[in-house]
């Protein structure tokens, strides 16, 4: 029954040596929140690894069109938590009116690369904690735990510096921020497993209700739920157990799909 | 086939029988004009309709959409109205590199993304993504990123910038051809097909500069004609004397008068109603809807069974396509005819895949381009686009057949691997 208990104290003590291992590097770092169960289970990892507190703000890139349950989720424990939380908007893309009606992939590119961009101009951070995970999307099969991305923000995925052995590159080239992916080897049922052991708050979003549920959590314009009767942790756990859709089945549309149809719409089509 | 003559194809894509024949005689394209005089030069039908995607599908596999399966460059989903992309993995008919014997070299033929594995090598075209799913054989791809090799223009650029557009035309160009000299003695290829696509990005934003000869950009415009002549002469130079020379584009182009709305019709004359929730997208079609139209002129009826929201019955189904086919008939704009053909699916369409087609096909009259756009409010309106595709105005050029009859007498862009069968089998 507990057979599964080792396994997350590993992943539980890589995650915080690499959390303070980036921190021992680079003083002006955030950690970026999305306030979905991955970045509240790093968040919850940031807090055991400064016993409580800690050094450096909490970022949540806000496109606005979040769910209010994020909302209230975000202000709820911000507080509780003492949290130094920034929240980033494109002010000037969401005055403009952008929308995801404008194009998914033109609306992602202004109130989240956009705005992130701007929030790390404004306040120079050097490093950024990201909770993404490898079996989330193919793409991320290729990052590693400490990326580096150039001032374009491109990830040159084939030029990165090798992982071998947990030996990891955390100096960046002066142009470049390094994103710091403590999570990386966590899979989705690691971190339902986690959440459950260590009783972390998520959003009531990932819990059944009229035979729906939210597997991954984005903006309540592009988002839907899938179905499911999972109405509590170990529902959820044990659905996970057997589903072979893929996790974010229930974002809109694939990014390739979005490119193709930005390709598209500049030679007058759609 | 003791010394298996070899078979190379050029393609230009959207390039015209006109502008072929114009620049051939004018000097621009004088490789071009000796292989027309040595060969057989016809004016060709597109695919309908005349889209790169279906016309290169068509092309490749010699197949009608029905049996290759690709209608246009969106589809949607089975049972919904969910967009979808169609792309190489949905082609239903095997292209001609993997029926035919040895090895071929294929460059950016659009439609064919993402590459896999055959006999050969395979740099994807048009809509190509990610650089590593368009190159087979993988290792090949850090070769070409050496070279700068890059799969398309960026066509946004020239919205915005024509200079830095037409830099980016030069360099992706230029790279192209180094690719094309690297590939052509790098492999121990039976065909080499190799597509030339800034045609049909130049001629979209620029054809004013083709017409007009005190037009900024009409040098630019020549002069990428000529560096693609000094390419095909290279060719030419470079193959045996019994090999089998194609040259051809996948549809025409023509000056663009006035983009016509075809969706905003059907909306204006009750066929096509959404919901009541104020946004306008397909997935929020009504009931009372009974056709759509996907780009450029594919006209769908809202048919029940096939639809999530279908209310059209097999039964009514004719009487519905006949007063769109009057409504088609008589639209006029500025006094003159906008659709020239109206095809009901039986009528150009044979195949398994018939029923995942559109009910009836328009081709444009010439001037009009015909746009499934949903969010406009106009019936006709124009873009930063100065030139259209046509469907019957392509051009086919081949060289080295031992029987001329083998091409017909009104060639489709969808006999041109037949002709190629036809020629080596004589050869």
């Amino acid at each position: 029954m507990n057979t599964n208990l080792s396994q997350l104290d590993k992943l539980e003590n890589q995650s915080i040596f690499i959390i303070r291992e980036a921190y021992s590097q680079f003083r002006d770092v955030a950690m970026l929140w999305s306030i979905g169960k991955d970045s509240t289970t790093l968040l919850w990892l940031v807090r055991k690894a400064f016993f409580g507190k800690i050094p450096f703000p909490v970022l949540h890139i806000d496109t606005t069109y979040k769910f209010k349950e994020i909302y209230e989720f975000r202000e709820k424990y911000a507080k509780e938590w003492n949290l130094n939380l920034l929240v980033a908007k494109n002010e000037e893309a969401i005055a403009k009116g952008m929308s995801h009606e404008k194009g998914a992939f033109q609306c992602c590119n202004e109130l989240k690369t956009m705005a992130l961009k701007k929030a790390i101009a404004k306040y120079g951070f050097k490093a950024l904690y990201l909770g993404i995970r490898r079996d989330e999307h193919g793409i991320r099969a290729k990052e590693r735990v400490f990326s580096p991305r150039d001032e374009d923000f491109e990830w040159d995925y084939k030029n990165q510096p090798p992982e071998l052995w947990d030996q990891y590159k955390t100096k960046a080239a002066e142009e470049e921020h390094l994103r710091v992916h403590p999570l990386l080897g966590w899979r989705e049922i690691d971190v339902w497993e986690y959440v459950k052991r260590e009783n972390i708050p998520v959003t009531d979003l990932y819990f059944a209700k009229n035979g729906k549920r939210y597997r991954s959590i984005g903006c309540e314009t592009c988002c839907s739920p899938i179905d499911s009767d999972a109405d509590t942790i170990e529902k959820v756990v044990e659905e996970l157990k057997t589903s072979k859709i893929s996790e974010r089945s229930g974002r809109a549309q694939d990014k390739e799909d979005d490119y193709m149809m930005q390709k598209l719409r500049s030679l007058g089509y759609m | 086939m003791a010394d298996h003559p070899k078979t190379v194809i050029t393609g230009l894509d959207g390039v015209p029988f006109g502008m072929i024949k114009y620049f051939a005689d004018s000097g621009v394209m004088p490789n071009t004009s000796e292989l027309i005089s040595k060969g057989i030069f016809k004016r060709m039908c597109s695919s309908i309709p005349e889209v790169s995607c279906v016309a290169w599908s068509s092309m490749i596999t010699g197949q009608n959409p029905a049996a290759h399966g690709i209608f246009g460059f969106m589809d949607l989903l089975p049972k919904s109205y969910k967009m979808t992309f169609p792309n190489y993995s949905s082609l239903k008919s095997a292209p001609f590199w993997d029926e035919w014997a040895g090895e071929s070299v294929i460059i950016n033929v659009p439609g064919t993304y993402p590459v896999r594995q055959m006999n050969g090598v395979h740099i994807a075209g048009f809509v190509a993504i990610d650089f590593e799913k368009s190159i087979y054989p993988k290792p090949l791809a850090a070769d070409l990123k050496q070279m700068g090799y890059r799969l398309d223009v960026d066509a946004h650029k020239a919205h915005s910038d024509m200079d830095s557009f037409l830099a980016d035309v030069d360099k992706t160009l230029s790279a192209r051809i180094e690719a094309y000299r690297y590939l052509w003695d790098a492999v121990n290829w039976q065909r080499f097909m190799l597509v030339f696509t800034c045609t049909d990005r130049l001629m979209h934003f620029l054809w004013d500069a083709y017409e007009n000869a005190n037009h900024q950009y009409h040098s630019f415009f020549c002069d990428h004609f000529r560096k693609i002549d000094a390419v095909i002469g290279e060719i030419a130079g470079r193959m045996g004397k019994d090999d089998l020379f194609v040259m051809h584009s996948d549809h025409g182009f023509e000056r663009l008068d006035h983009e016509v709305h075809i969706n905003y019709l059907l909306a204006r004359d009750g066929f096509l109603q959404f919901k009541q929730d104020g946004e306008i997208t397909l997935e929020k079609i009504s009931p009372d809807t009974k056709a759509f139209a996907l780009d450029p002129a594919r006209i769908h009826l809202n048919l029940k069974g096939k639809y999530p929201c279908g209310s059209v019955e097999h039964s009514e189904a004719e009487g519905i396509l006949s007063q769109l086919e009057s409504l088609f008939a008589s639209l006029e704009v500025d006094g003159r005819k906008v659709i020239r053909d109206i095809y009901r699916k039986e009528q150009i369409y044979s195949g398994p895949y018939l029923d995942d087609g559109p009910d009836m096909i328009l081709v444009a009259a010439e001037g009009f381009d015909l746009k499934a756009k949903l969010k406009v409010h106009a019936l006709t309106g124009k873009g930063p686009f100065t030139g259209k595709h046509t469907q019957d105005t392509a051009f086919l050029l081949v060289k080295g057949l031992a029987d001329p009859a083998i091409v017909p007498d009104e060639p489709a862009v969808s006999d041109i691997k037949g002709i190629i069968e036809k020629g080596l089998i004589s050869a």
